[in-house]
């Protein structure tokens, strides 16, 4: 049942090692299972690590020990119209209710799936029909556990599959029975017995109908986020929805944050150093060979430069947009970048992108640069002027755009001199290869001065590129 | 099971009143982490924003059980020699000194070269021996005859190769020294991490440890713990002063007061013997309870209107 427990808990999102499973059950052999509250605490000490799982996982905590139902007051008051037998039976059947109790507070303590056990021990099952009759909501939350494990419920996912699932359990639970004696009830004579069935019938339908569909829940609270992920980070941004913004946003700070770390520590390896034997014997020679001075083999660490320009004119600002949220979510590793956005101008951005929000510095970029036909001459001529004498070899220069000049000049012969100066000039063209070079682009002839030209129009390509890059300057 | 519950509810009910005599106002989750700690003799890895009382916990704990604390604060460049052992080189070269001038004394009688050379090895174990041994904090704590309380404090702020380190310590409360071999602790000490959460801590270590989060405590625990602390303050007062820090905490702030601005505001009320709080008071104090200019100058126009709306809140 931890175990269940446990995959649930993972499909929420909370992360359960092996190791953290164990912990938990001698959690459980220290601090028993009576005590509900108790039983929490100690669970979310040995399971959820972070204040966003401890949240996750009280939530499933509180979904999955369900805290049992209380029981309808006329079952505890059976009416006379009923014969003498059935008012002894539920005498009985509360008498094992309480005893049960005793023993086994776990089914009090509402723990659903397991709570089986306990009342249906002590003699041979009771038949649906009876515990209807009875209304025992012990041992039919019991049965209801135990044919829902054999009905698989564990591996439903779809919402779709409710249906079947309900159809499952109360089939395993004995529905042919139960509607046997509803008609033979009828038949009978005994109208009342088989109203109450009926009623019985469909109170329980509703239960498990309840159940099936608690259960799908809490398996796939986050099937759907995660799939939902997975489709966006390979959707094209110019076709992204707005609604879809604030899932973008989270997906981009997570593949931020894996790439920065990955990259930080790469980083930090290579400052490390061993003994330059070479150096330090040569270094010593003047101390007559006793190594005093010693000297360290040093990686030498290449701290990429990089300069961006981008363009935000109407079809490209949306992979612009979030290009820019990308790499500043990224400025740990790269903490020298310069941005520039164009369309007639080019200018820069990169103060405001430090302290700003991204969306309000887009606005702002939008008003001061945007509004004309993207001008690709005049841009890099801007460009240049701002930081043409600051490119060095240790420079990267990153274009996003979709070389499409409206005829006008393409700017090549500045990005020729950037291209002699810097280590790497990339171009990004956020549209498909096959349109490169139809109608106004001129990517063939701007990417005759790139060291590379990319396709770039999904979070899964702008990963790769800063990846890349990342990579090459270690 | 019913036996097993009942005593561990005891248990947990015994460390919460316990430690409130002690001073420390705990609750049912805190009261259970640290049974389970006990228990399982894990290490705790205790979370939460500043102030709310992590490292009182540990100190709290160490009362109560009476037991010394062993305290390692971490920091950026924190490594094994200063929080592990460190040879003591001085004393080292200090006993190569005189040993050289007793060499002639040594090496007198000494036939070969081989016998000589032992009587040397015979040395070097020596200078590699527990006498030249600098215990630091951690092997304090695992050297200690009856058990300890070792506080790794801030381990947030140390480098992701010293949290590594730990695993071994906090896993088999042992550790490997090249020289010596492999010390295990006699036994166990009872550990706990606090973090600030500056940055995110490993898997790895977390994995080991049970984790508790301290948030901020709601204001009757606030109340009590107000009490146990500074108990000079009337009932009437306190509950003001506790509203007040409640209503302000619900602020947009940079860093919301936490319990020890609490504490220290309602001493300075105490020491400056004001029976109510009025408004001129409290601006004039607020640098006790908040710790940034911006979240002042953003508190100080609300002053009135939250006091007036806390006021009538304990008048009730």
């Amino acid at each position: 049942m931890i175990a269940d427990f446990i995959r649930i808990l993972r499909a929420a999102d909370v992360r359960v090692s092996p190791a953290e499973a164990i912990d938990a059950m001698a959690v459980i052999d220290a601090i028993g299972v009576q005590d509900r509250g108790l039983l929490k605490h100690a669970l979310s000490h040995s399971l959820a690590k972070t204040e966003a799982e401890k949240f996750a996982f009280d939530e499933c905590f509180e979904s999955y020990f369900v805290p049992p139902r209380e029981q309808p007051p006329q079952a505890e008051q059976p009416s006379d119209e009923h014969d003498e037998a059935e008012s002894e039976a539920v005498s009985e059947a509360a008498d094992e209710d309480t005893q049960a109790g005793d023993d086994d507070s776990l089914d009090q303590q509402g723990l659903p799936a397991g709570g089986g056990e306990g009342a249906t021990s002590d003699g041979p099952p009771p038949s649906l029909t009876q515990m209807i009759e009875t209304n025992d909501q012990a041992a039919l939350q019991a049965a209801m556990a135990e044919a829902a494990s054999a009905a698989g419920v564990q591996e439903a996912r779809l919402f779709t599959q409710q249906g079947m699932f309900s159809r499952r359990i109360i089939e395993a639970m004995g529905l042919d029975d139960l509607d046997a004696s509803i008609r033979q009830a009828r038949d009978g004579g005994d109208d009342a017995r088989a109203e109450k069935l009926k009623q019985g019938r469909a109170q329980l339908f509703d239960d498990i109908h309840d159940f099936v569909e608690r259960q799908i829940a809490m398996r796939t609270k986050n099937a759907g986020r995660l799939l939902r992920e997975e489709a966006l980070s390979r959707i094209r941004l110019s076709n992204l929805d707005r609604s879809d913004m604030n899932i973008m946003r989270n997906l981009i700070r997570k593949l931020a944050k894996r790439l920065a770390s990955r990259h930080s520590r790469r980083r930090r390896k290579a400052q490390r150093g061993m003994l330059d034997v070479r150096q330090t014997l040569r270094r010593n020679l003047s101390f007559d060979g006793a190594l005093f001075n010693l000297a360290w083999r040093r990686t030498k660490v290449e701290r990429p430069k990089l300069i961006v320009l981008c363009d935000v004119s109407g079809s490209v600002a949306a992979v612009s947009r979030f290009f820019l949220m990308f790499l500043y979510s990224l400025d740990e590793v790269m903490p020298r970048t310069r941005s520039f956005v164009f369309s007639n101008r080019a200018g820069e951005i990169s103060d405001m992108m430090r302290d700003g929000d991204v969306d309000q510095v887009m606005e702002q970029a939008l008003r001061a640069y945007g509004g004309g036909s993207t001008d690709y001459g005049q841009s890099m001529q801007d460009l240049a002027e701002a930081v043409l004498d600051k490119v060095d070899h240790r420079t990267t220069l990153m274009i996003l755009g979709d070389a499409r000049s409206n005829f006008g000049d393409p700017g090549h012969k500045v990005l020729k001199e950037f291209h002699e100066r810097a280590r790497r000039v990339i171009w990004l063209n956020p549209e498909p290869e096959a349109t490169w070079n139809g109608g106004d682009s001129e990517m063939k002839r701007l990417g005759a001065y790139c060291t590379q030209v990319q396709v770039c129009n999904s979070i899964r390509h702008v990963e790769r590129v800063l990846d890349d890059l990342l990579r090459q300057s270690v | 099971m019913n036996e097993i519950g009942k005593s561990a509810r005891d248990a947990i009910d015994a460390i919460q009143s316990g430690y409130e005599q002690l001073g420390y106002v705990s609750d049912e989750q805190i009261a259970t982490a640290l049974f389970l700690a006990q228990t399982l003799e894990k290490p705790l890895l205790v979370e939460g924003p500043p102030g709310v009382g992590k490292t009182e916990l540990a100190k709290a704990t160490a009362r109560f059980l009476g037991l010394d604390m062993i305290r390692l604060q971490c920091y950026e460049g924190l490594d094994e020699a200063k929080a592990l052992y460190e040879w003591q080189y001085g004393k080292q070269l200090l006993y190569t000194q005189v040993l050289k001038e007793k060499l002639g004394d040594l090496m007198q009688g000494a036939n070969t070269l081989d016998e000589s050379m032992g009587r040397l090895n015979d040395f070097e174990d020596v200078f590699f021996s527990e006498q030249f041994l600098q215990s630091r904090p951690l092997l304090q704590a695992l050297r200690a005859d009856d058990g300890v309380v070792l506080l790794i404090d801030e381990i947030d702020k140390s480098d992701d190769e010293f949290e590594a380190f730990l695993l071994e310590i906090l896993s088999d409360y042992q550790i490997s020294i090249p020289e010596l071999g492999t010390i295990k602790a006699k036994k166990p000490p009872l550990v706990f991490l606090t973090s600030n959460n500056t940055r995110e801590i490993g898997d790895a270590l977390k994995r080991r440890c049970l984790h508790l989060y301290i948030a901020f405590p709601d204001a009757p625990r606030e109340n009590a713990i107000l009490q146990a602390r500074v108990p000079e303050l009337d009932y009437k007062l306190r509950t003001h002063i506790v509203d007040f820090v409640q209503a302000v905490r619900q602020l947009d702030l940079k860093k919301p007061p936490a319990v020890s601005e609490t504490i220290d505001w309602a001493r300075a009320i105490v020491l400056l013997n004001m029976q109510v709080l009025d408004a001129d008071f409290v601006r004039n104090t607020l640098n006790v309870l908040l710790k940034f200019k911006s979240d002042i100058d953003n508190v100080e126009p609300e002053v009135t209107r939250i006091l007036r709306e806390t006021e009538s809140a304990a008048a009730r």
